[in-house]
Order: structure tokens, then C-alpha cells, then sequence
């Protein structure tokens, strides 16, 4: 009789454990959140979610985000027409939301249309980027779409802008049944999909999870059933799940839980390659020393960035010093600086300060990338610079308070961090090089006709290889006269189970779960 | 006592306008632009202006404020500057979690304080006073982060008895939010399995919360019965022979309520407003948690929100406390 209840509980654990590779569970602080809508979502964790929801017409795959893949769209034309580009999609037939109706070109003119009328935080990408107007997208036929955008424009953008959750296709009737006001089904698509993305979402419970359940009539089947995201803040805690089993997946460990999790058979760490640039800004306004070249280049070689990346980051950011990261077209991987005190200080005198020169360095009490908090970082540069004979004074301030600051032009030195917008160089060439677009260059006064012209040019080049080397010509130039100091382009460390296969996190921090197993 | 419960709650009007007033004020003197914070880092002037017009915060303080009174006037408490709900909606969804939580916080302080500080009166100066004093002393000044992570290492991750951070099993299919208290929840759904495991999940979290009441509480328990247990009509009562059990609960347990009564009240005040400790250890998706990312986000709609809300939860419970009193001491009356 016993032998007999021992091997029905045996059975009863094998099924459960079956079941529970069906069920992928992703632990993280996910407090970002507010909202799933893929016209409106521009959240780091909402836009890894919507992401498996909604398809897009051309995508990227993995971490390549230099070559478009055909999406929804399986083939695409740019054509350069008398006052403006036109782009024609043509969709593939079949693709179904996971309501069961077919996707077609009234929906991508509905979703487009519907990016406009919303006017979330991420539209500018479709109104200033794009220059994208409203009634600019016509469906030709129920597979084929046709976009126009303006000559000024770029059409590589407008495509790398494409793969974003902003053009992410909703299904119109869905959306338009659950309207409210003329909202477009803004309110419903907060906490509903309505997607032919691989996954729908189940239940979203604030501040607890969100669960998403493949979607029957994806044409994308995913690996595992159900995957479940938990809020999980505390780093401490989310060791404790991931060592216990409770969770598959955590995001957030800190650098001792890594190296933990690292030496355990039972688990493993990935690297996912971020955007993200973490540098120091110096403000060129007239009367500041950092308008003076000969300072800029003292400072550049007064920052000790292997001691930084190998030590403090603990390896987690790789070390770059040109303004468009590792990751997207036009990468320049040059590295000339490197620490060399003497020489800055020699550089410092013949710029008219033998005694050194003393300043305010502004950072933020949070957290840098790479997930050391700024403080640190800022000491460990305060502590280098002073050998060249510049002493920064720190002066640690809310990250809210910093970027007010630094907007407003009242900063001298400030360690910053910066994402470009859409998966483009263009997302860092114009902001860092062209004054006109009011953006870091403005705010460092840096104001170079040559660099603005350059990024224009480049970000019109229709042709990839001209396109690389005029960001070639531009990231040189920025690198040796702008008001910059690239430190490091951090990576985001994931600590997984070892039964966890087929896991990425992408530059652009979307995560393909479909492509997610689970051993049992 | 009806004129006076409605002269009370009149006054609670009074004290939300308070709230309201103070809470501008405070948002007003932080020198961070909330549209700022907002929107990060790389957002551009036309967004931050248009944010700003989008929820008023391009206009004067006080017509600010103004308008704010005016929408609480008709039950609107304003959309949250970081989620973008109305901050009621917002509310709705994080207030159970925290009201399951505290309630059996709550229980947890009651089942253990009470008992402990009777027991530890009636054998004063004794091992069983000598313990509950240490217990009360140790659990009273352990940190809530430190016991949360020390018994989360211990009970979950070594021993596997009690369930991790969250509110159920992942691997579970939740029931039908109701109430939004996943026990309640599961009761409804008569989900067996999710209310055992809800229950299981509640203990650590609720025990953790709990101790610092139940040992505030039974040193209070102890000192009233203290007091109470050294006057002449509990002598007489041990006198004429009665049970210890009668002279316990029917004698001095009933004059030494008094004082604890209003420590309950305020305790289950605290418990309610908001654990962000416990809330954030556990996961647990409470008002406490909403508040300090709404604080830090500069969301002041949200902040308000919460602090009325809490406010009036404890002007009720005061009012509550007050109205215990007349019903124990019947030398208390109301007019």
C-alpha cells in the first residue's frame, strides 16, 4: 500500500514537473511598467513585453541590429520619388492576431495612423524622425502598403525606427471596438493584446506580474507555454529565488550574486550587449576652461578607463571612446587615449594652467551603467584625473535634479548616461554632433557646423558602406574635439538556470521568449 | 452618539483639506521639475512643455491647488504623472494587497502581543517575563530588511518549509481578481490549492511585519496589566478564590484595554499605511511601494492620493478606538 502511494506521488511530481517547463518565470524589477499599448509603451520592460505581442513589418534578429529581416512585411522596396521616399511593403498572407483575424494592410495603416493620433512619448520618432504625416500611409491592397516620407527624412531610419514596438501592428476591429472617445483603444491596449506576436497577454497585476500565454494563432509557435514575470526589487531576494528555483530567470543580481551564480553548475550568467554609453560631458560655453581644446584633450587622457571597466565594473562594459556604440552600423572601435597623467598635466600648462585647474563634477546619487552606483564611479574618475592635476569636486545630486541641471547649461562637468531612441547611429550622431537639434551637443555648447553637416549627410546615405564612412570621419571628429569622454558601454549581466536554453537579451533590450526552452 | 460619529466625520473633511494643503506645499519646495524626472534623460523641450500643459503644471501654485480641491470635490483625485491612470484606479489595485497583508499582520501582533504580555505580567520578574522581555527587545529592534532576508534565507531557501517573495505559486493559475486579496480571491474561485498557497505565502511576509507590533504590544499588555494586577479590587477578586482565569480575563484584562486599545488602533494606522519594506522584500505589490516610486518620480497626484487615503484610514480608526472606548469603560459617554 505505501510502495503503492510512493509511486502515485512519483507520478503526480513527474506531471507537475512537465508541467513546469511549460512555464518560464522571469524575475526582475519590471517597476518601470505602465503600460503594454505598442504604440505608447517607450518603457525598457514594457518594450520587452510588447515586443511579444505585436510583430512588426521588418525586424531585426538577435544581436545584429544592422541587417532588417522580413517581419510581417516579406519583402520591402525604397524607392526615391520627386519630393519624397516610398516605401512599399508587401505583407505576407496568413499572419492571424491572436483574436483570430487575419492581418492585413488596413491594419498597418491603422496602427500607423494610430502612432500619430496618440502622440505617446516614443511619436516623435514617426513625427520628427520620420517626418511621418498623417493619411501618408495607403494601403494599395489588402497586402500591400505604401509609405511616403519626406526627401529630409531618412529612410533607414524609418525602417531601423520600423522594428521598434511603436510600429508594432494592432488589430484594427479589436482596437477599434474597444475604443473609447476617440482614443484608438488606448485605455483597453494598456492591459490587452491584440497582436499576432507569439505570445497574448493573460493578466497583468500590477507591482506582481504579468502573464503571457502563447498565442494560439501566432505563426511564430513559442517554446514554452507560459512565461510569468515576476516584480521581484530586492537583489537579495532575487538570488534567493533563483537559487531556490522559484525563478528561472533574474535581472537585477548583484556583481557577488554573479560571481556566486557563475561558479554553480546549477546556473549560468549572460552578458546581454547594451546601447548604452556612459560618459563625461564638459561644457564648452564661452569662459568655461573646457572651451579651451587643450583641456578637453587633458582630460581625455586623465581617465583611467581599463582600471574602470576591469575593476570597478568588474568587466561588465566593454571599453569604447567613440560616440556610436558597439552594436550598430558605423561602430568605430578606435581606442587612442589612454591613461597618461604626465601628459595631460603637460597638456594642462600649455592650455595656460600649470597649477592644475579645479572644477565641480556633477553625478547622480542612482545607479550608473553596469550597475555600480554613480558615486563610485565619479570617486574612481576624481581619483585618476587628480594625478593630471585636475581636481573635480563632486557634487552628487538626484538624476532628475542632474538632467535639469544639465539642460539648463549650469553644469561644468557632468558623468551622464545615454540610449539612442531607435536602433540607428543616427539615434547618437545627431543629438551628440548637431547643435541644431538641441540636444547634448547644445547642452555642451559644442557647436561645429562641419560635425551637423556630417550627421546629416549620413543620416540621409542610402548606401550602407558610404554610410559607415561618413560616421567614420564624424566619430573621429567628435572623439578629438568635442566635449565628450566615452567611459564605457556597459553590458547587463542575466544570471539564468542551467535548464534555460536559447535565452538573449538584444541591444535594444527586447528579449525573443519564444525562442526561450526549458529542460526539465 | 449618531450627532457625534457625524460631528466626527465632518472634522475628517477637515483634516483631508490639511493633508491636501501640506502636501502641495512640500511638492512645491523640492527644486526638481516633476515633467523632468518624468521624462528622462533624453526627452526633448517640446515634450516637457506639452507635459506640463497636459496636467496643469504650467499654471500658479494656488490655481493649481485650486483645481485640485475642486476635482476632490467630485471624487477625482487626478491621474498619476508617472503611470498615466487616474490615481483612484491606481489605488484600487494596490490597496487590497496591503489591506491582506496588514490584517494578518495585525493578526500575527495580536495572537502573539496579547498573550505574551498577560503571561509575562502574571509571572513577573520570572523565566516566562525574563523571555517574553528579550523576545519583545529582540524582535522590537531587529531591522524589518534584516529578519525579512535572514528568515526568507532560512525558511525558504535552506529548509524549503515556507514559499518565497509573491503572493502565489508562479507555476499556479491565479483566480479571478474580486477583491484583489488573492486569499479572498481564491476563497471565491474556491480554488483550494491557490488559497492554501496564498495563505503559505502570507505567513513570512505577515510575521515579519507583525513582530514589531507584537512586541510593542506586549510590553504595553504586560505594563497595563502590571498596573492593573497590583489594585485592591484584583486582591480582593484573588481573595475571595476566584480561577486565575477569571481574575485574568474578567477583572484586569478589561481596565488594562484601555491603553492598548489606542496602541491598536495606532498600530494597525501604521500597518496599513504602507510596509515599503516588507512590500518590497516580499514583492508584495502594496501602497507602500506605489507611494515611494510615485515619491521619487515626483508624482505628487499619486503622493496626495496616498496620503488622503491614509489619512482618513486613520482618522476612522481613530474614531473607531474612541467609540471602543464607550463600549468598555461605561463611564465614557458621547453626546
Amino acid at each position: 500500500m505505501r510502495r503503492w502511494l510512493l509511486g502515485f506521488a512519483m507520478l503526480l511530481g513527474l506531471a507537475f514537473a512537465q508541467d513546469r517547463t511549460q512555464v518560464l518565470v522571469y524575475g526582475g524589477d519590471w517597476t518601470d511598467l505602465i503600460t503594454l499599448d505598442p504604440q505608447v509603451v517607450y518603457e525598457f520592460t514594457g518594450v520587452m513585453i510588447a515586443d511579444n505581442l505585436y510583430e512588426t513589418l521588418v525586424r531585426f534578429e538577435g544581436n545584429d541590429l544592422s541587417t532588417l529581416r522580413p517581419g510581417l512585411a516579406e519583402s520591402w522596396r525604397v524607392e526615391r520619388g520627386t519630393t519624397d521616399w516610398v516605401l512599399t511593403f508587401k505583407l505576407r498572407r496568413g499572419s492571424k492576431f491572436s483574436t483570430g483575424r487575419e492581418v492585413t494592410a488596413k491594419d498597418v495603416v491603422f496602427s500607423f495612423e494610430r502612432a500619430l493620433a496618440l502622440k505617446g512619448p516614443g511619436s516623435f520618432l514617426f513625427t520628427d524622425i520620420a517626418q511621418l504625416k498623417p493619411g501618408a500611409t495607403k494601403a494599395l491592397d489588402p497586402y500591400t502598403v505604401e509609405v511616403r516620407i519626406p526627401k529630409t527624412a531618412s529612410p533607414q531610419s524609418f525602417l531601423s525606427i520600423l522594428t521598434f514596438t511603436i510600429g508594432g501592428i494592432v488589430d484594427s476591429e479589436e482596437a477599434q471596438k474597444n475604443a473609447k472617445g476617440g482614443d484608438f483603444g488606448k485605455d483597453f491596449l494598456t492591459n490587452n493584446s491584440a497582436g499576432s506576436g507569439p505570445y497574448r497577454l493573460v493578466r497583468w497585476d500590477r507591482g506582481n506580474q504579468v502573464i503571457l500565454e502563447a498565442n494560439p494563432h501566432a505563426r511564430v509557435k513559442p517554446k514554452v507555454q507560459r512565461v510569468v514575470l515576476r516584480y521581484i526589487q530586492e537583489p537579495a531576494v532575487l538570488r534567493t529565488a533563483l537559487e531556490s528555483g522559484e525563478i528561472d530567470i533574474a535581472e537585477g543580481l548583484t556583481p557577488e550574486a554573479l560571481r556566486a551564480i557563475a561558479a554553480n553548475p546549477r546556473f549560468k550568467v549572460v552578458r546581454a550587449e547594451t546601447l548604452r554609453l556612459q560618459y563625461l560631458a564638459m561644457n564648452m560655453k564661452a569662459g568655461s576652461p573646457f572651451a579651451n581644446p587643450k583641456v578637453r584633450e587633458a582630460v581625455r587622457w586623465a581617465v583611467n578607463q581599463d582600471e574602470l571597466v576591469q575593476g570597478l565594473l568588474q568587466g561588465n562594459a566593454i571599453k569604447v571612446q567613440t560616440f556610436i556604440p558597439k552594436g550598430l552600423l558605423g561602430h568605430n572601435p578606435t581606442t587612442p587615449y589612454r591613461y597618461d597623467p604626465e601628459r595631460a598635466r603637460r597638456l594642462l600648462a600649455e592650455a595656460g594652467y600649470p597649477q592644475g585647474l579645479e572644477f565641480e563634477l556633477l553625478a547622480s546619487t542612482g545607479i550608473c551603467g553596469g550597475g555600480v552606483p554613480c558615486p563610485d564611479v565619479a570617486a574612481k574618475l576624481q581619483a585618476d584625473m587628480a594625478k593630471a592635476g585636475l581636481r573635480a569636486r563632486i557634487r552628487t545630486i538626484a538624476n532628475a535634479e542632474l538632467l535639469a541641471t544639465y539642460r539648463a547649461q549650469n553644469h561644468q562637468m557632468v558623468l551622464a548616461g545615454w540610449s539612442p531612441d531607435f536602433p540607428d547611429p543616427d539615434g547618437n550622431a545627431t543629438p551628440w554632433s548637431d547643435f541644431g537639434a538641441r540636444s547634448l551637443a547644445w547642452r555642451n555648447s559644442y557647436n561645429d557646423e562641419v560635425a551637423a553637416k556630417l550627421a546629416r549627410q549620413a543620416a540621409l546615405e542610402a548606401d550602407p558602406e558610404k554610410r559607415r564612412a561618413l560616421y567614420k570621419i564624424l566619430t573621429e571628429k567628435v572623439l578629438r574635439e568635442g566635449p565628450y569622454v566615452v567611459l564605457y558601454q556597459p553590458a547587463l549581466p542575466i544570471g539564468l538556470s542551467a535548464k534555460v536554453e536559447g535565452f538573449l537579451k538584444n541591444p535594444m533590450m527586447s528579449v525573443p521568449l519564444w525562442q526561450v526552452g526549458k529542460q526539465p | 452618539m449618531g450627532a457625534y460619529i457625524l460631528k466626527r466625520l465632518f472634522l475628517v473633511l477637515f483634516v483631508g483639506v490639511g493633508i491636501t494643503f501640506v502636501t502641495f506645499v512640500i511638492a512645491q519646495v523640492i527644486p526638481i521639475d516633476p515633467a523632468v524626472a518624468a521624462l528622462g534623460e533624453n526627452a526633448r523641450e517640446e515634450q516637457i512643455r506639452e507635459f506640463r500643459e497636459r496636467y496643469g503644471l504650467d499654471k500658479p501654485l494656488l490655481v493649481q491647488y485650486g483645481l485640485y480641491l475642486q476635482r476632490l470635490l467630485q471624487l477625482d483625485l487626478g491621474r498619476s504623472l508617472r503611470t498615466g491612470r487616474p490615481v483612484a484606479e491606481d489605488l484600487k489595485e494596490f490597496f487590497p494587497a496591503t489591506l491582506e497583508l496588514s490584517l494578518a499582520a495585525f493578526l500575527v501582533a495580536v495572537c502573539l502581543g496579547l498573550p505574551a504580555g498577560i503571561w509575562a505580567a502574571l509571572r513577573q520578574n520570572r523565566a516566562p517575563d525574563l523571555l517574553v522581555r528579550l523576545m519583545a527587545l529582540l524582535l522590537g529592534s531587529t531591522p524589518v530588511f534584516f529578519l525579512a532576508i535572514l528568515l526568507l534565507e532560512l525558511l525558504h531557501r535552506k529548509l524549503g518549509l515556507l514559499p518565497g517573495p509573491g503572493r502565489l505559486d508562479p507555476y499556479l493559475i491565479p483566480p479571478p481578481p474580486v477583491t484583489g486579496m488573492v486569499t479572498l480571491d481564491a476563497l471565491l474561485a474556491r480554488d483550494w490549492v491557490a488559497f492554501r498557497d496564498a495563505l503559505h505565502h502570507l505567513v513570512l511576509p505577515a510575521f515579519v511585519l507583525g513582530s514589531a507590533s507584537a512586541a510593542l504590544l506586549a510590553r504595553m499588555v504586560r505594563a497595563a496589566m502590571l498596573e492593573v494586577l497590583s489594585q485592591d479590587y484584583i486582591r480582593t477578586a484573588w481573595a475571595k478564590g476566584l480561577a486565575e482565569r477569571q481574575v485574568v480575563f474578567r477583572h484586569a484584562l478589561k481596565n488594562a484595554a484601555l491603553p492598548v486599545l489606542t496602541l491598536l488602533g495606532g498600530l494597525m494606522g501604521g500597518l496599513l499605511s504602507g510596509a515599503v519594506l516588507t512590500e518590497t522584500i516580499f514583492s508584495w505589490p502594496g501602497l507602500g511601494r506605489y507611494v515611494t516610486q510615485s515619491a521619487t518620480s515626483l508624482d505628487f497626484p499619486a503622493v496626495m492620493g496616498v496620503t488622503l487615503l491614509v489619512g482618513l484610514v486613520y482618522s476612522l480608526l481613530n474614531l473607531l478606538v474612541d467609540l471602543f472606548y464607550a463600549l468598555l469603560d461605561p463611564r465614557i459617554r458621547y453626546a
